[in-house]
C-alpha cells in the first residue's frame, strides 16, 4: 500500500483521466432525478455515469441518493427474453455489457456494504452465483472520499464503522485541510486507477493527519447507538414477541421506502414482462415490507402483519446477516431515518434495545 | 422451448421440457407428466421441488409428485392446483405443449438414509399428498428396507382426494395401512369424519422406532406436532416440508426467508428438532 496527496481543485481533471481511460466513471452529481424534469426541476446529489470532470460534486454534500448498490444489483434487468412460436418457445439469451468501471466519490458507509452484498450474491451463498452481481463486482473499482459533514440521521460509528473508514475500498480520500487530499491506495484495482492519476498525485501523504482529519469529523456525529448488545437481545427468542414490536409495525406503513434506499437490502423478484408472444423475464427489486411478499397461492400469509415485516428487517439487519453471511446488515447510512414518511427511526428502536438488553 | 445455450444467466434460466400425459384430478387440480428434452437429465429425491416456466406468464414453484426414476432419467410428474396466472396457464396445456424447468432445488426427505430401517409414518394434508408421494412411492419401491408403514390422509371432501385408483391400490397392500380422513363426508363416504389429528391416537406407534413425514395446510403442522408429541415422539424423529413463496430457488431473492433460514435450501423438508425454535417457522 503507498500514500500520496492530490488538489481538491484537480478532481474534475481526475474524472477528465479515467474517462479518457475508457473506463465508465460514475460519480455524484447535483442534478434533477431524472433529465425529463426539466430545468426547473430540483437538483438531487445522485450517482450516476459522467462524461467528463466538468461537472462533478465529489466530496461534496453528504449522501447521493441512490447507493452503488444499483450499479452491482441492478433495479431490473432482463435475464433472458422468449419468443412464443405456435407450440415452440424460444428462450433468447440477454446480452448484457459490464464495463469496467470506476464509482468515484463513495462515501464509506456505502463501501461497507458491498461486502455485504457480496455475501448474498457471490457463490459464497449455497454455492449458487449470481452472475450478473459478480461479474459487476470484479469489473468495479471503488474509491472512496471520508465524510467531513455528517448529517444527524448518520450513524455509521454505531455500527462499528466511520466517516473515514476504507472498509470495501480500492482507493481511498481524506480531505486533510487546504485543498489537500489524502490518497491511500488499498488494494490492485486501486492502484490501476492510481496510476491512471499519476499526473495529478504527488509525494507521499501524511497517515498521521490523514487520521486526525477523520477522528475531527468523527466527532461531529450526534446520533451514536451501542448496538452491541442488540444482536444478543435478539438471539433470546422470547424477546421476538416484544411489545415493542406491534408498536413499531403502527408506525411504519409499509411503503418499503427502506429496503430500496437500504445499501444491503437485497431481496428481488421474478417476473415476466410479456407483449404478445414475446417478452422478457425480469429481475428487479422486492421488498421484505410489502405482504404480497411472503404471501402464498393460498391466501395463507406467515407475515401477515406489517409488524412482523418490521421485525424481520430489523431482525436481517442486526441478526440474520452477521450470523448467516458474516457480513453487517446496516451501515449507518441513515438512508431509511431520511426516506421515511412517517419518520420511523431505525436508531431509536436500536436504542430502545439497548436500553432493554441493558436490563 | 429451445435449449438455451450456456450462458451468464445459468442460475436463472430454465430448461425445456415436454408435457406427456395430463388428467384431470378435481376440480382444481391436474396431474402433468413431463419429460425434459432428450440429453437434459433430470435427477431428483423426494420433497425437492421445481420451478416451472411458463413464458408469457412466469415461474412458480412446484413439488416433484414422482418417485425418482419412476419416469427414467427425464421423465417428472405434478400437480398443480389451479390459483394464479401461472398455474391456470398449466391447465390450459396440452401433450405435445413445452414449458421450463429450473432445478430440482431444495433438501429432500432422508429416504435414502435417516430413514432406511425405520417404521414411517405418512401425514398428508390435502395437496400434501403431492410431494409425500414421491417419498412413499419411493419407499414402496424398496419395501424391504423400512419397517411399517402408514400413510394417513386427509381432504376436505371426498371429491378432493387426489390419486383415487393410487389409494386404492395401496388400500390393497398388506404392506401398508393406508387411513383416510375427510372435513365433510358424503353419502358414499366409508371412512372416517374430522380432523387428521384424530387419526393419529388410533394408531399402534413405536414411537422410538417411528419417523414421521408431514406435509399439509399451515394451520396443520402445530395441531398434528402436537399430538405426535404426545405419542412419544421426538422432534429429532419428524420431516415436514414447509411451504413458502420461493422465486429463486438458490437463496438469493429473499422471499421463502424464515429468520435465518432459506426454505429453498435448507428445506423445504426440515427437520422438526432443526426449526423448532424458529420463530414463523410453523
Amino acid at each position: 500500500m503507498r500514500t500520496a496527496t492530490i488538489q481538491k481543485s484537480d478532481l474534475g481533471k481526475a474524472i477528465d483521466l479515467l474517462v479518457q481511460a475508457d473506463l465508465r466513471v460514475i460519480a455524484p452529481r447535483l442534478q434533477p432525478r431524472l433529465e425529463e424534469d426539466g430545468p426547473d426541476a430540483i437538483d438531487v446529489l445522485t450517482l450516476v455515469e459522467v462524461k467528463s470532470g466538468e461537472n462533478h460534486q465529489v466530496g461534496e454534500g453528504l449522501l447521493p441518493l441512490n447507493g452503488v448498490k444499483e450499479f452491482l444489483f441492478a433495479k431490473h434487468e432482463p435475464l433472458f427474453a422468449y419468443e412464443k412460436r405456435g407450440k415452440k418457445i424460444d428462450i433468447i439469451p440477454v446480452h448484457h455489457e459490464y464495463p469496467r468501471t470506476v464509482i468515484v466519490g463513495v462515501r464509506p458507509c456505502d463501501a461497507a456494504s458491498i461486502a455485504s452484498l457480496n455475501a448474498v450474491f457471490s457463490d459464497a451463498n449455497a454455492g449458487f452465483e449470481d452472475p450478473f452481481f459478480t461479474r459487476r463486482r470484479e469489473r468495479t473499482t471503488i474509491v472512496t472520499y471520508s465524510c467531513t459533514a455528517p448529517d444527524a440521521s448518520c450513524f455509521c460509528t454505531s455500527v462499528d464503522l466511520a466517516p473515514d473508514s476504507s472498509r470495501g475500498s480500492d482507493l481511498h480520500f481524506t480531505e486533510i485541510g487546504g485543498d489537500l487530499i489524502h490518497v491511500e491506495v488499498l488494494t490492485e484495482a486501486g492502484e490501476a486507477i492510481a496510476n491512471l492519476l499519476e499526473s495529478l498525485l504527488e509525494g507521499e501523504g501524511d497517515q498521521q493527519q490523514r487520521e486526525k482529519a477523520g477522528a475531527a469529523v468523527k466527532e461531529k456525529l450526534t446520533r451514536i447507538r451501542d448496538a452491541a448488545p442488540i444482536k444478543d437481545w435478539l438471539d433470546n427468542l422470547d424477546n421476538f414477541d416484544d411489545e415493542m414490536w406491534e408498536r413499531l409495525g403502527e408506525k411504519c406503513i409499509g411503503c418499503g421506502s427502506c429496503t430500496f434506499l437500504c445499501p444491503t437490502c437485497h431481496c428481488f423478484d421474478i417476473v415476466d414482462e410479456n407483449k404478445g408472444s414475446k417478452g422478457y423475464r425480469v429481475k428487479f427489486w422486492d421488498s421484505c415490507q410489502f405482504d404480497h411478499f411472503t404471501l402464498h397461492a393460498s391466501g395463507h400469509n406467515p407475515r401477515d402483519w406489517q409488524y412482523k415485516r418490521y421485525r424481520n428487517r430489523f431482525n436481517c439487519k442486526f441478526k440474520i446477516y452477521p450470523e448467516k453471511f458474516e457480513q453487517q446488515g446496516c451501515v449507518g447510512c441513515g438512508r431509511c431515518i431520511r426516506g421515511c414518511p412517517v419518520n420511523l427511526d431505525i436508531t431509536e428502536y436500536m436504542a430502545e434495545v439497548a436500553a432493554k438488553a441493558a436490563g | 422451448m429451445t435449449a438455451p445455450r450456456p450462458d451468464e444467466t445459468d442460475i436463472y434460466l430454465p430448461r425445456p421440457a415436454t408435457l406427456i400425459e395430463t388428467e384431470s384430478l378435481t376440480a382444481h387440480e391436474r396431474f402433468f407428466r413431463f419429460e425434459m428434452d432428450a440429453g437434459v437429465e433430470l435427477s431428483y429425491r423426494p420433497g425437492q421441488f421445481l420451478e416451472i416456466s411458463m413464458p408469457g406468464f412466469g415461474e412458480c414453484p412446484i413439488s416433484i409428485s414422482s418417485a425418482p426414476s419412476a419416469g427414467g432419467d427425464r421423465g417428472f410428474e405434478l400437480v398443480v392446483r389451479r390459483v394464479g396466472n401461472v398455474t391456470r396457464a398449466l391447465h390450459g396445456l396440452e401433450p405435445g405443449d413445452r414449458i421450463g424447468v429450473r432445478g430440482p432445488f431444495g433438501a429432500p426427505f432422508p429416504v435414502e438414509d435417516a430413514l432406511t430401517g425405520h417404521d414411517l409414518l405418512f401425514i398428508c394434508g390435502g395437496l400434501g399428498l403431492v410431494p409425500l408421494r414421491s417419498a412413499i412411492n419411493y419407499v414402496l419401491n424398496r419395501r424391504d428396507d423400512y419397517g411399517e408403514v402408514t400413510v394417513l390422509l386427509g381432504a376436505r371432501t371426498p371429491a378432493d382426494r387426489l390419486f383415487t385408483r393410487e389409494l386404492y391400490a395401496w388400500k390393497l397392500r398388506d404392506d401398508l395401512v393406508l387411513e383416510e380422513t375427510v372435513d365433510a363426508a358424503d353419502p358414499s363416504w366409508g371412512a372416517h369424519v374430522g380432523v387428521i389429528t384424530k387419526l393419529i391416537p388410533r394408531l399402534k406407534l413405536a414411537p422410538e422406532n417411528t419417523r414421521a413425514l408431514i406435509c399439509g395446510p399451515p394451520i396443520m403442522y402445530r395441531f398434528v406436532l402436537k399430538e405426535l408429541e404426545k405419542q412419544g415422539m421426538s422432534a429429532e424423529h419428524i420431516y415436514l416440508s414447509l411451504e413458502r413463496r420461493m422465486k429463486c430457488g438458490v437463496g438469493k431473492c429473499g422471499h421463502c426467508q424464515i429468520n435465518g433460514l432459506y426454505t429453498c435450501r435448507q428445506g423445504p423438508v426440515f427437520k422438526y428438532a432443526d426449526i423448532a425454535a424458529v420463530r414463523e417457522a410453523i
